[in-house]
């Protein structure tokens, strides 16, 4: 039985399979935007929430419908510049549980997510003073990890990898397009606008990236990247997903960065079985309907097996239990949803 | 002596018990810090990273808007507001 969390501008919810429908509950943290799911190794499960006016926080539960808060979410140094405005992400490395945040940050807990502390090799980079925010905020968004390396996208800043447990840090974006260099002008060692990143876990230097202006892929950790893009209908969007299994690709193009919503209002994930050097429509159960709505960064997620869905910020949600090849648009509406995670 | 501290309810989930508290202390300052004794879930919440009021919480202190130096007597009743923005 599949359950998904949907976390959005207004309060998350927990969808549980219930025959040939769907049992709604919620809304949990009412009044609160939900950003960000995650679970610990021990099999805790962590939700990232923020209000314009309260700050951000961490909650617990085991069970998905009992929360319990952090006493000690991630914070900068009583003193800092920065803000800490919203949890992006939770990520698994080995036993700790990583945190991407904005204003821009990567934040680690050995306790299971109650107590968190600044990774400072990345967060004071000597290339801070260069970071500045684009249209979503300056936000650490996606972290992988896997071969002794590690990998965090930072919105408008770029992708820096580490390839020592995290002690030093080292930007990777030759090949993508700077968002604000003009042609023939010098290469910036940041101010790339990455969006999404995917790899594959059998061979971790192999990752794919959504970034604001294209989609790439990179086949040596990020050293180099290349433009992907044949039969996309658009460059532009924010999700990439990688089955595990079969290594399909999805991404779901936006019109531009002008225009964040699909192409002709035509809503469809597109698939690449070939590392992403060719891409077409995937699957079919797409509405003919013109839907002109977007999909975030965080709002989807995969099951681990043949599941996927992702979520609108039009507040529908779109499953697919083949990866791709067939594809549902439930029946509930949400508020604009910024975070998906499938549960066991 | 024991001041009354009303949290409003989008902030229910951060407390462990209840929308009413109980906290001691002579000014808003010192009452906050000792009601973070028991709820320590609420501080991040109330307070900034420089540990000021965050910008966009009123807290009253007798019907009366305070800053954490606001002296409180003993039977005054502080108040943190709703923010009622937003769509």
């Amino acid at each position: 039985m599949m359950r998904i969390l949907v976390g959005t501008e207004k309060g998350a919810y927990l969808l549980s399979e219930s025959g040939s429908d769907w049992q709604v509950e919620g809304p949990m943290f009412p009044g609160w935007k939900v950003t960000a799911f995650g679970q610990t190794t021990g099999g805790t499960h962590v939700a990232g929430v923020g209000s314009n006016w309260f700050g951000v926080g961490v909650h617990h539960s085991e069970n998905l419908v009992d929360w319990k808060p952090s006493d000690s979410p991630p914070a900068w140094p009583e003193g800092s510049e920065r803000k800490m405005e919203q949890i992006w992400t939770f990520h698994n490395d080995g036993d700790r549980l990583l945190a991407g945040v904005a204003q821009a940050g990567l934040f680690a807990s050995d306790d299971g997510g109650m107590a968190w502390d600044p990774v400072t090799s990345l967060n004071e980079h000597r290339t801070r003073e260069h970071w500045y925010p684009g249209a979503g905020g300056l936000c650490a968004h996606r972290i992988l990890s896997g071969s002794g390396s590690m990998w965090v996208g930072i919105s408008a800043v770029g992708v820096f990898r580490s390839d020592d447990d995290g002690a030093t840090w080292v930007a990777k974006n030759d090949g993508i397009p700077s968002v604000d260099t003009a042609e023939g002008g010098e290469r910036p060692e940041v101010g790339y606008c990455v969006h999404g990143l995917a790899h594959d876990p059998a061979d971790p230097s192999r990752i794919w990236r959504q970034d604001h202006q294209g989609v790439f892929r990179s086949t040596d950790g990020g050293d180099t990247w290349e433009r992907i893009e044949e039969g996309l209908p658009a460059g532009f969007g924010f999700v990439i997903w990688r089955h595990p299994g079969t290594g399909r690709l999805l991404t779901i193009p936006l019109e531009s960065s002008e225009n964040r919503v699909p192409v002709d209002g035509k809503l469809r994930a597109y698939a690449s079985d070939d590392d992403g050097a060719s891409w077409s429509v995937a699957g079919s159960g797409w509405s003919d309907a013109p839907q002109f709505t977007g999909v975030l960064r965080r709002a989807f997620d995969g099951d681990g097996d043949s599941g996927f869905c992702f979520g609108t910020s039009g507040g529908k949600l779109w499953l697919t239990r083949d990866v791709g090849e067939t594809w549902q648009e439930l029946s509930a509406s949400f508020p604009r949803i910024a975070a998906i995670r499938i549960v066991a | 002596m024991s001041i009354t501290v009303r949290i409003p309810r989008v902030l229910s989930q951060a407390v462990t018990s209840g929308l009413r508290h109980q906290a001691e202390g002579e000014t808003l300052g010192a009452v906050l810090d000792d009601l973070f004794i028991r709820e320590p879930g609420l501080e991040n919440h109330l307070l900034d990273e420089d540990r000021k009021i965050r910008p966009h919480v009123l807290i009253f202190v007798d019907a009366a808007r305070a800053d954490l130096e606001t002296p409180v007597g003993p039977s005054s009743e502080v108040q943190v507001l709703q923010a009622v923005s937003g769509g």
